[in-house]
C-alpha cells in the first residue's frame, strides 16, 4: 500500500434545504456528465484484471506495472472497451468517431499516478445522439422529452484513496491509494442541457442504468460507483455550477434541488451564500458546498497522447454491433403489451428492466422464460377458445420467481435441471383444463421445488405433472355427488356461525363474502373440486341468482 | 574481450572517463556455451534502459534509488542473443541535453580528448565504446542523441527507423520521437545487434506491426540497387559548418563519386522549422511524461513537506529535477496551455507532418506510414552530423548559463531525421577525429543503409 498526505476540507456546520418547488419564474437548466464503468475482462491500456470492486478487500492486486505508471511502460488498448463503447454509442443513436483519438488531461493528484488521464478530449469516439423520455414508460410530468447527447468518450479510471482519519497530525493526514481501479475502463457521456426539471434527471439516470445492464457492458450501479454523475446546474442567467461527488440518486436529485434554491436566492440577493460565479460544488447530504472557483481552476494541457495510435474502426464493425443488439427497452415495454401478450405496463416493466438485484435471476432469464412458456402455452391450447394466457405472467413472477427466491434457487438451474418452458406451460395447461386446482397446484409447485433444492439442484429425468398429480392424490373430482355436495356446504354454513355474514351476502350487500365460503368449500375438498361447482352450490343454498 | 579482466578495465575505464551510473563489479559468467549470437560480446546500456539488474536513474535525483521490477524488452533479448551487459551508461538528465552535461553524476568524459565534450545525451553509452571497454552499447535518440556523442567520440551510432525496436522499458521523454540506438565501433557488431534488436513487441503501442515489417522485407529484397542513387539535402550546407568538417565531408563525396555513385542536390525546404517544431513537441510530451515523478511513488521525498501547499501539489518533490528538465518542463507546459496549444503545438504538429511529406518525395521506396506516392528517384541521403567540433567542457557552462539555446544548435543536422522517423547511421569521416556524416534513408528501409555503410564506410 502507497502512502500520500493529503489535506483535507473540513466539515462545514450543516444547514438544511427546506423547500423542493421550482418556481415559474426562474427556469431550472441541468446538464450531465456520467461516468461509466466497463465491466471488461481486462483494464482498459494492460492486461490486468478489471474487478474493482471484487478485490476491494485486496488492494493492489490487480494493478500492473502501467497501471501505477512505472517508468518505462506504455498503454496497449483493450479492444474490448472500445468495442462496449460502440454497443452503448449505437444504442444512443450517436455518430461513431471510425478514427477517435486518445489524449491527455494532466493534473496531479495522489490516485493519478501518470500525472495525467488518458481520455478522448480533441476527438472523442462519439458525437450527438440521444435519450427518449415519456410519460408513459418513465413517469415524467411531458408526454415526451428528448435529451440530447454532446458526446462518448473512452478513458482511464483513477485508483482509489482511502483517507486514514485516525492518522490526522497537525491538519495533515495519510491517505492509501489502491490501485486495482487504476486504469479500469470508463466511458464518459456528457449531454446537452436539455434537463428543465428534477424528474427528467431522475428518469434519465434509471433509463441510462437499465441501458448498459441491457448491454452487458456495466453493473450500472450508482452506490459502488461504477457509475458516477456530475451536474451542470444554472437558473436563468445564473453561471453554470458543477456538481460533483453525488453517490446516489437521491444525493443527485436533493443536489439539484437544494442548488436550484441556492442560485435563486443568490439572483435575489438573497442570504443563502455564493457569489453568481462558475465555480464547482460538492453535496454534503445536507447542502451543496464550494469545492472549487474558476481562478482556481486547473488547465488541464490536453495533449494529443504521442504514442497511442487512433482507435480505427472499421464500418463494417458498426454494421455487425448495430446487428448484435437486441431492441430497445422501450420498445420492448411496447411489445410486450401489445398482441398477443397484452401484459399492463407493470409486468412488462418487470420484465424489461432489472429492479430486483439477486443472484438468482435476472429480467433478461425471466422474460425469456415468459416468452418461451407462453409460446407454448399457446400452442397446446391452440384449440381452445376459453385459453387465458394472463394466469402465464402471473404464475412466473408471482408463484415461481417467489418460491425461487425462497428457496434460493437460480432461475438458470430450474431452466436446465428440472422445469424447463415446455414443462412449465404443461402445468399451467392443466390448471387451465382444471384437471388440477389453482391450490392444488400452488402446493405441487412448491414441493418439487423444495424436493429440486434438497437435492442440490440435480437433473430431474421425465418430470411428469399427469402422474404426480396422480401419486399426491391432487386431481380434481369430476363425480362428486350432489347430495353430499349440498351437505358438505350446508355444513360449513352452519359451522360458519355467521348469520350476518350469511343476511349480507343474501342481501347482496357483501357479494365477496361469497368466495370466502368458495375458499372453505376448497379446503374441506383438499382443493380436489371445481370452483364453479362449489359457488353454484352455495348460490343455490343461499337462493342467490 | 576476455571476460575475466572485464572487472578491472571498467574499473579503470569509470575512473577516468565516468562512464557508469551503475557496473558489474564481480566477473560475469561465460555465455559462450549456449551459442547466442552475441554470446561473450559485453555491452553498456544507457541508464534510461530499465533493467532487474541494476538501478535505472536516468542521472536524475528523482530516481536516484529506484531499481526496476522488470527488464527492457531490448535488455531481454541482447540477454538471449547471449549478450552480457556490465553496466548503465551516464547521460543527459532523463536525455534532455547535447552535451552530457546535465547528469547528477558529473559529465562523462571524451575518450578521444577528455577536455573536450563528449556530447548527449547517450554519453556513457558513447564512451563506454569509444574507451573499448563495451563491445558495443546502447543510447536512445531523441533528437541525435546517439548520433552526436558517436560523432564526438569517432565511433559508429545507429538510430533504426522508428517503430524497429521496441520502447517496452524505455524511460519515455518524447514517445513521438524516442528510438533506442546502437553505438559500435564497427559496422558489422552494429548490424548483428540489429538484428537481435529489429523484433515486434506487443507491449510497446508503436512498435513497427509485423504485417508491416514482412511487406517491407519483400519491398527491400525487390528494390535494392547495387548503386543507389545519392541526394545531399541543400538545407544541411549551412554556412556555420566548421571548414575542417566540410573539408572532411567533402573528401568523402569525392570517393564517392570516384566509386561510380550518382550524386544530387535535393532540397527539404522544411529543415529550416526543425529546431523549432522539435523544441515545441518534445518539451511538451517531455513535461507530460515527466509529470509521475511526483514524489509519491518514486524520488525523494521531503517527509517535513505535505504534498500539497497552498493548493499546489507535489512542489517539493519535483524541486529535485536538474536546471535543464526544469527548462524543458516549463517550455513544455507552456506549450500546452489551453491558450497557446493551437499556436503551438498543432501547428508545430502540422510542419512535422509537412517535413515528412517532403522527404517521402524524395524516395521511390514508398513511406508504408503515409503511403505518399514517391517523385524523386534518391535512395540515399548524406549530411554531416555536427556542425562543429566537440566545444571544451570548460567552455560550455559558461555559454550555456548566457544562452540555453546554443546547445540546441547541436542538434540541428540530427533532428529532421528524428521527426520523420528516418533511419539514420553517423559515422566517422576520419578515424580519430570527432566529426561524422550522417547516411539516411526512406522509413523501415534500415537493411539497405547498413549494407550502404558496409560498402562505404571511409
Amino acid at each position: 500500500m502507497l502512502r500520500g498526505n493529503y489535506r483535507i476540507l473540513s466539515r462545514v456546520a450543516r444547514r438544511h434545504a427546506s423547500s423542493n418547488t421550482l418556481s415559474s419564474k426562474y427556469e431550472l437548466t441541468c446538464g450531465l456528465e456520467i461516468h461509466t464503468q466497463l465491466n471488461t475482462k481486462n483494464k482498459l491500456f494492460s492486461m490486468s484484471s478489471n474487478k474493482s470492486f471484487e478485490s476491494l478487500a485486496h488492494p493492489n492486486i490487480n494493478a500492473s506495472y502501467f497501471d501505477v505508471a512505472l517508468p518505462g511502460t506504455q498503454p496497449v488498448l483493450n479492444y474490448e472497451a472500445v468495442l462496449f463503447a460502440a454497443k452503448l454509442a449505437v444504442s444512443l443513436h450517436g455518430t461513431v468517431n471510425i478514427n477517435s483519438q486518445f489524449d491527455r488531461k494532466h493534473y496531479f493528484y495522489g490516485d493519478q499516478p501518470q500525472g495525467y488521464q488518458i481520455t478522448q478530449h480533441y476527438h472523442p469516439f462519439s458525437k450527438g445522439g440521444y435519450i427518449m423520455l415519456s410519460k408513459e414508460f418513465d413517469g415524467i410530468d411531458q408526454d415526451l422529452s428528448k435529451i440530447n447527447i454532446t458526446q462518448l468518450q473512452i478513458e482511464q479510471d483513477t485508483a482509489r484513496s482511502s483517507y486514514l482519519h485516525q492518522s490526522l497530525i497537525e491538519g495533515r493526514e495519510e491517505a492509501l491509494i489502491d490501485f486495482n481501479r487504476s486504469n479500469v475502463p470508463l466511458i464518459e457521456l456528457v449531454t446537452e442541457p436539455d434537463f428543465h426539471d428534477v424528474k427528467q434527471v431522475k428518469a434519465f439516470i434509471k433509463k441510462y442504468q437499465n441501458l448498459v445492464r441491457q448491454l452487458h457492458i456495466s453493473t450500472g450501479d450508482l452506490e459502488t460507483g461504477s457509475i458516477r454523475v456530475d451536474v451542470n446546474v444554472s437558473v436563468n442567467e445564473h453561471p453554470r455550477v458543477e456538481l460533483k461527488n453525488l453517490p446516489n440518486t437521491s444525493s443527485i436529485l436533493n443536489a439539484i434541488k437544494y442548488e436550484y434554491k441556492r442560485q435563486v436566492e443568490v439572483l435575489e440577493g438573497g442570504s443563502l451564500g455564493g457569489s453568481k460565479a462558475v465555480e464547482t460544488r460538492g453535496w454534503d447530504g445536507e447542502k451543496t458546498t464550494l469545492l472549487r472557483s474558476k481562478e482556481s481552476a486547473v488547465d488541464y494541457r490536453y495533449m494529443a497522447d504521442p504514442e497511442l495510435p487512433p482507435v480505427t474502426l472499421s464500418p463494417d464493425v458498426l454494421v455487425n454491433v448495430k446487428k448484435s443488439l437486441t431492441q430497445s427497452a422501450d420498445d420492448c415495454i411496447r411489445e410486450l403489451m401489445a398482441e398477443p401478450y397484452n401484459l399492463t405496463l407493470k409486468d412488462a416493466k418487470i420484465l424489461t428492466i432489472q429492479n430486483d438485484f439477486n443472484d438468482l435471476y435476472n429480467n433478461e432469464e425471466v422474460r425469456q422464460y415468459y416468452l418461451e412458456t407462453f409460446n407454448i402455452y399457446m400452442l397446446l391450447l391452440k384449440d381452445d377458445n376459453k385459453k387465458k394466457p394472463k394466469i402465464i405472467v402471473s404464475w412466473i413472477l408471482h408463484e415461481l420467481l417467489g418460491n425461487l427466491k425462497k428457496l434460493e434457487i437460480p432461475l438458470k438451474k430450474l431452466n436446465e435441471n428440472m422445469l424447463p418452458p415446455e414443462l412449465f406451460a404443461e402445468l399451467l395447461v392443466l390448471i387451465h383444463k382444471q384437471i388440477i386446482s389453482n391450490s392444488s397446484a400452488k402446493m405441487l409447485l412448491f414441493h418439487i421445488l423444495e424436493e429440486f433444492k434438497a437435492n442440490d439442484c440435480v437433473k430431474v429425468e421425465n418430470l411428469d405433472f399427469k402422474a404426480l398429480i396422480k401419486k399426491y392424490d391432487l386431481e380434481v373430482q369430476t363425480d362428486v355427488s350432489k347430495t353430499e355436495l349440498e351437505q358438505n356446504c350446508r355444513d360449513i354454513i352452519t359451522e360458519l356461525n355467521n348469520p350476518k355474514m350469511i343476511d349480507d351476502i343474501k342481501s347482496g350487500k357483501k357479494k365477496n363474502s361469497l368466495k370466502y365460503l368458495v375458499g372453505l368449500g376448497m379446503r374441506k375438498y383438499q382443493g380436489k373440486i371445481k370452483v364453479q361447482e362449489l359457488e353454484n352450490m352455495f348460490k343455490q343454498i343461499l337462493e342467490l341468482e | 574481450m576476455s571476460l575475466t579482466k572485464i572487472v578491472d578495465r571498467i574499473r579503470t575505464a569509470q575512473s577516468k572517463f565516468n562512464i557508469f551510473t551503475s557496473h558489474i563489479t564481480t566477473p560475469p559468467l561465460a555465455t559462450a556455451s549456449k551459442g547466442g549470437p552475441l554470446s561473450n560480446r559485453t555491452a553498456a546500456i544507457k541508464d534510461n534502459i530499465v533493467t532487474k539488474d541494476f538501478p535505472t536513474t536516468c542521472a536524475s535525483n528523482i530516481l536516484k534509488d529506484y531499481t526496476s521490477p522488470f527488464d527492457a524488452t531490448v535488455v531481454s533479448l541482447l540477454k538471449d542473443a547471449g549478450a552480457v551487459t556490465i553496466g548503465k551508461t551516464n547521460l543527459d538528465e532523463f536525455g534532455m541535453g547535447s552535451l552530457g552535461m546535465h547528469t547528477i553524476f558529473n559529465p562523462v568524459k571524451n575518450p578521444l580528448n577528455t577536455d573536450w565534450c563528449i556530447g548527449g545525451s547517450s554519453s556513457g553509452s558513447a564512451a563506454a565504446v569509444a574507451s573499448g571497454v563495451a563491445d558495443f552499447s546502447l543510447g536512445t535518440d531523441t533528437g541525435g542523441s546517439v548520433r552526436l556523442p558517436s560523432a564526438y567520440s569517432s565511433i559508429i551510432g545507429f538510430k533504426p527507423s522508428y517503430g524497429r525496436i521496441s520502447r517496452w522499458g524505455v524511460v519515455a521523454f518524447a514517445q513521438s520521437l524516442d528510438t533506442v540506438g546502437i553505438m559500435a565501433r564497427d559496422i558489422d557488431t552494429v548490424a548483428k545487434v540489429y538484428d537481435v534488436l529489429d523484433k515486434y513487441d506487443r507491449r510497446d503501442p508503436t512498435s513497427l506491426s509485423q504485417n508491416l515489417r514482412d511487406e517491407l522485407e519483400k519491398k527491400a529484397s525487390r528494390m535494392s540497387r547495387t548503386k543507389p542513387n545519392i541526394g545531399i539535402p541543400q538545407e544541411f550546407i549551412q554556412g556555420e559548418l566548421s571548414p575542417e568538417i566540410k573539408e572532411s565531408f567533402l573528401k568523402y563525396i569525392d570517393s564517392l563519386l570516384q566509386k561510380g555513385y550518382d550524386i544530387y542536390p535535393v532540397s527539404i525546404p522544411s529543415i529550416k522549422d526543425a529546431l523549432s517544431v522539435y523544441y515545441t513537441l518534445a518539451p511538451a510530451e517531455a513535461a507530460s511524461n515527466l509529470a509521475r515523478y511526483d514524489g509519491v511513488r518514486y524520488g525523494t521525498k521531503d517527509p517535513e513537506t505535505a504534498d500539497i501547499v497552498d493548493d499546489k501539489f507535489f512542489n517539493a518533490a519535483r524541486s529535485n529535477f536538474g536546471p535543464e528538465v526544469k527548462n524543458r518542463i516549463i517550455l513544455g507546459n507552456y506549450n500546452l496551455c489551453s491558450d497557446g496549444y493551437k499556436n503551438n503545438f498543432i501547428k508545430a504538429q502540422k510542419l512535422r507532418v509537412q517535413m515528412i511529406n517532403q522527404f517521402d518525395r524524395l524516395f521511390p521506396f514508398e513511406n508504408v506510414l503515409t503511403r505518399n506516392k514517391p517523385v524523386e528517384d534518391i535512395d540515399i541521403i548524406i549530411c554531416p552530423t555536427n556542425l562543429m567540433p566537440p566545444p571544451l567542457t570548460k567552455s560550455v557552462s559558461q555559454t550555456e548559463k548566457k544562452n540555453p539555446l546554443h546547445e540546441y544548435m547541436n542538434d540541428i543536422y540530427t533532428i529532421p531525421m528524428s521527426l520523420a522517423g528516418l533511419p539514420t547511421i553517423s559515422f566517422p569521416l576520419s578515424s580519430g577525429k570527432p566529426w561524422g556524416v550522417q547516411i539516411a534513408t526512406q522509413y523501415g528501409n534500415d537493411k539497405a543503409l547498413l549494407d550502404f555503410v558496409k560498402a562505404n564506410s571511409a
